[in-house]
């Protein structure tokens, strides 16, 4: 990991191909760098371990399944509250009457279960970030023509110049080495 | 990319900018077709209000016939935004390889469909400027509402679907989103960068977006069958014959999925007609939809033969009176309904060569919701008009206020689909391209077929 | 819970005449919608007359059965409204209707069997001086709003205040609807079952004595009595 006051360095390097961009990456993995300081940018997802690797665990599922049972409790209040602070007796049936309370539960559980999805994807993806904008990310729009961008978090200096030389041996293109975030 | 699959061999650019035709070209026609549509929407707003002013006396309903084509037309809209979720969600789960091109229209139609399904309670209400009792909210008098109620059910069921697909649906388009991000200039650039909320495209970020779309999928498909089916229950809870019936759920979701398959393959071929999307919506996408169509044929007949047989055969006094009706004043409707749900679509829907047809398709699947709207009629009416008193049995016919209305929700959806289709990638490019990504051409003998690749399971090498 | 009201009509008094309603109508603020409106099946009596034909053997005759709300005490209309605009009356148990918390969702009429709930389609207005004979005792109901016979609950109250102030329980056939105090023939017995020596509580003793579809589990606190055949009749 980095110090706060620095920005990374990162090389990028244009492939035609994933063959290619695999053959870059070993290249680069042999020099050695570590496998969560490389990843790809491409304009479709590509299999796990054809270019790089994300070995970083993905725990919003587990939130997700969290605010399900935060939104059971959620219906569950919900619909105990209103039939015990305003208790009128309708068709004879008692006041807790559990069937809806069931049905209540259930969508409620849900809704906090879709839109724990979406904030914990948006938190796990990296989207949306209000803190932390300053940093800029690497990008290059050229991967919407079909190429795949291999980027490498490298030191200045002589790991950058290895990283360079790596990445141009291998095929790629226009091949450079930018202040940046992964 | 690698040079043999099929994207490679198309150019992303060149698949980008026929996709992407319906944001980039605005005609004539679609200014033309914006203010139709708007103008029948206002008509349809204007009459509401004048409902609103005037009061329900201005519709057709009556004793008995409380509920008529407001609610029709709410079981339908809802019925109709099954589609999204069976198109989507499902084909996603079981990784369908002809679902690409599809999915965004089907997401759309259902986020569509349920905003206008859900104005309908709002319209049916004889007090609709105190909808907000409804919503439990703490106030000064201590009030709240009745969670007894199928109607809060379907409160809570059609705010948790609307959400769900609406986040469903923007979700997916997040990856097209930066694409046309990259892609435009000036106020779309703009809106597309704030909506695509910084994604990129690394390998982190894609597996993660992978997990996430699975997840969004797994849990909207509960919903959807729960939202129908709270739907259903409006109807089932009640001691009204003919609608006390603990086969509604099922049916109602079959039913749903069936008419949300039908519609579909409608906007689907509208779709490709006005924007030129010949190469990516192909006869086997409308051959495969129309295989689906003629699975959910089978199935409705099924469940109403089902209910219709137990009713038959019970002959309890009250339930038989509402049946009888169906012979007598309701034949026509129920003749309708029969031929265009399953005696039309059935023996067509088994040919190859009419399922490959899409003018053929696109007509059988109007016909399959005027069927469907016919269903819902003859399930709402007739149990009401001929139901335990025959001293009040009274028929009902809609309105030109019950009808203008149907008219305006129709202009509305569609409204918002070509809205919908100006500003937003109305196909999923990269769903397309990555099915395209993974899609090479396999040498047999003598033959070359399209081979599919797809990530290893766990518990494949 | 104060009393148990509960109302018996015996159909062999009945006579048809009507005059129930036309006293339901004057009581209640009800409005008179137009011949036009009634063909539509709007019209807003609380209290109807409905008349069957029955055929035996060579005779055709009517019967007629007036049907006011049957105060049921599992009453199917409270639990499907979503706003507790009606419910169960606990001091006098019956159903009460709250006009200014009703939205107009019309699930309740939908699912009482009677079919005795009414629905304000429009606003109603009475032309001058007609509108000096309006309750001043209950509201007029505005559009958008249910609406269903009471058992005159401004007159049950009303009874309850006299009595109470005089510090004395409400006597048999001191508070009645305007309906039962109409009735010519005196087919309508209004009283609180909770007094065992009121005249409702001998005569739903009768043997004749049923209830309007019994078989769906409403409870009504309405009978009838079965009209007497024989010879003379």
């Amino acid at each position: 990991m980095t110090d706060r006051g620095k920005t990374d360095l990162v090389v990028l390097g244009l492939f035609d191909s994933v063959e290619q961009a695999a053959k870059g990456a070993c290249a680069l993995r042999s020099l050695p760098l570590p496998a969560h300081d490389i990843t790809t940018l491409s304009s479709v997802p590509l299999p796990d371990g054809a270019v790089c690797e994300d070995t970083a665990p993905i725990r919003f599922p587990w939130a997700v399944a969290a605010f399900w049972f935060v939104g059971a409790a959620a219906g569950l209040g919900l619909s105990l509250v209103t039939y015990l602070d305003y208790p009128l007796i309708t068709a004879g049936k008692e006041i807790i009457s559990v069937p809806p309370m069931i049905i209540v539960t259930y969508e409620i559980a849900m809704l906090g279960a879709l839109l724990a999805t979406l904030i914990g994807s948006f938190r796990s993806i990296g989207l949306a970030r209000l803190k932390g904008r300053k940093a800029r990310k690497v990008f290059d729009p050229r991967i919407h023509e079909g190429k795949i961008v291999l980027c490498a978090r490298v030191e200045h200096g002589d790991e950058e110049n290895r990283a360079i030389a790596a990445m141009k041996e291998t095929g790629g293109l226009d091949v450079r080495a930018e202040e940046g975030e992964l | 990319m690698s040079a043999e699959n099929h994207l490679s061999r198309s150019g992303e650019e060149r698949l980008y900018e026929e996709l992407s035709r319906s944001n980039r070209v605005t005609t004539r026609w679609w200014y033309i077709g914006v203010a139709g549509l708007s103008a029948v929407v206002l008509w349809a707003v204007a009459v509401f209000v004048y409902q609103m002013m005037t009061g329900m006396g201005v519709t057709g309903l009556n004793l008995p016939v409380f509920w008529g084509m407001y609610i029709i037309l709410f079981v339908f809209w809802i019925g109709v935004s099954h589609s999204g979720t069976l198109i989507s969600a499902i084909l996603r789960i079981t990784r369908a390889t002809w679902r690409a091109p599809v999915l965004r229209g089907a997401e759309a139609m259902t986020a569509f469909a349920l905003l206008v399904g859900g104005l309908f309670p709002l319209i049916h209400l004889g007090r609709n400027w105190r909808f907000y009792y409804m919503i439990p909210y703490p106030n000064e008098r201590g009030l709240w509402p009745n969670f007894r109620s199928p109607l809060m059910w379907d409160a809570a069921a059609i705010f948790t679907y609307l959400t769900g697909s609406t986040l469903f649906l923007y979700f997916g388009m997040i990856p097209d989103l930066a694409l046309a991000r990259d892609r435009s200039s000036g106020w779309r650039k703009t809106l597309y960068t704030i909506l695509a909320a910084g994604f990129r495209g690394t390998h982190r970020q894609w597996r993660r977006y992978h997990v996430a779309s699975t997840l969004f999928a797994i849990l909207i498909i509960p919903v959807a069958v729960s939202v129908h089916s709270i739907v259903s229950w409006d109807f089932a809870m009640a001691k009204v014959p003919g609608w006390h019936s603990t086969i509604f759920a099922p049916y109602f979701v079959a039913g749903a999925i069936y008419s949300g398959i039908a519609a579909v393959i409608t906007v689907m071929a509208v779709l490709r007609k006005m924007f030129r999307l010949e190469q990516s919506l192909t006869p086997k996408h409308f051959d495969n939809l129309g295989k689906l169509l003629l699975t959910m044929t089978l199935l409705w007949g099924y469940f109403y033969f089902s209910e219709f047989l137990t009713i038959w055969y019970g002959r309890l006094i009250e339930e038989w009176a509402v049946l009888s009706s169906y012979g007598k004043h309701y034949l026509p409707l129920f003749a309708v309904m029969v031929s265009c749900n399953f005696l039309i679509p059935l023996p067509l829907l088994c040919f190859r060569r009419i399922r490959r047809s899409i003018p053929a398709l696109f007509v059988i699947s109007l016909i399959v919701n005027v069927g469907m709207w016919t269903e819902r009629a003859l399930i709402i009416v007739p149990s009401l008009a001929r139901r335990n008193d025959p001293f009040v049995w009274h028929n009902y016919f809609p309105s030109w206020v019950e009808l203008s209305i149907f008219a305006g929700s129709i202009a509305f959806f569609a409204l918002l689909y070509v809205l919908f289709s100006k500003i937003f990638p109305v196909m999923a490019v990269t769903d397309i391209k990555e099915q395209m990504f993974h899609t090479t051409d396999r040498a047999m003998g003598g033959v070359t077929m399209a081979s599919v690749s797809h990530e290893p399971g766990e518990d494949e090498t | 819970m104060k009393h148990r009201w509960a109302m018996v009509i015996d159909m062999d008094r009945c006579t048809g005449c009507g005059a129930c309603v036309v006293a339901c109508v004057a009581e209640n603020n009800t409005p008179t919608v137009g011949e036009d409106e009634v063909e539509k099946g709007r019209i807003m009596h609380w209290l109807r007359v409905a008349r069957y034909w029955k055929k035996e053997l060579a005779e055709v005759r009517p019967v007629f059965l007036v049907v006011p709300c049957m105060q049921c005490q599992q009453a199917p209309c409270e639990i499907v409204c979503p706003v507790y605009a009606t419910y169960h009356d606990e001091d006098h148990q019956i159903n009460a209707m709250v006009y200014n918390r009703c939205v107009g969702t019309r699930y309740c009429a939908n699912n009482c069997p009677y079919s005795v709930r009414k629905f304000n389609w429009f606003d109603h207005h009475w032309e001058k001086p007609l509108d000096e004979q309006l309750s001043p005792d209950l509201s007029v109901r505005s559009r958008g709003v249910m609406e269903k016979c009471t058992f005159c609950i401004q007159r049950l109250r009303r009874g309850d205040e006299t009595a109470g102030k005089e510090g004395r329980k409400v006597r048999d056939g001191e508070v009645i609807p305007a309906c039962a105090q109409t009735c010519p023939p005196g087919a309508i017995v209004f009283g609180d079952l909770l007094d065992p020596e009121s005249k409702v509580s001998r005569v739903i003793e009768n043997p004749r004595r049923f209830r309007l579809m019994e078989h769906l589990g409403t409870e009504p606190v309405v009978s009838y009595l079965k009209k007497l055949r024989g010879s003379g009749r």
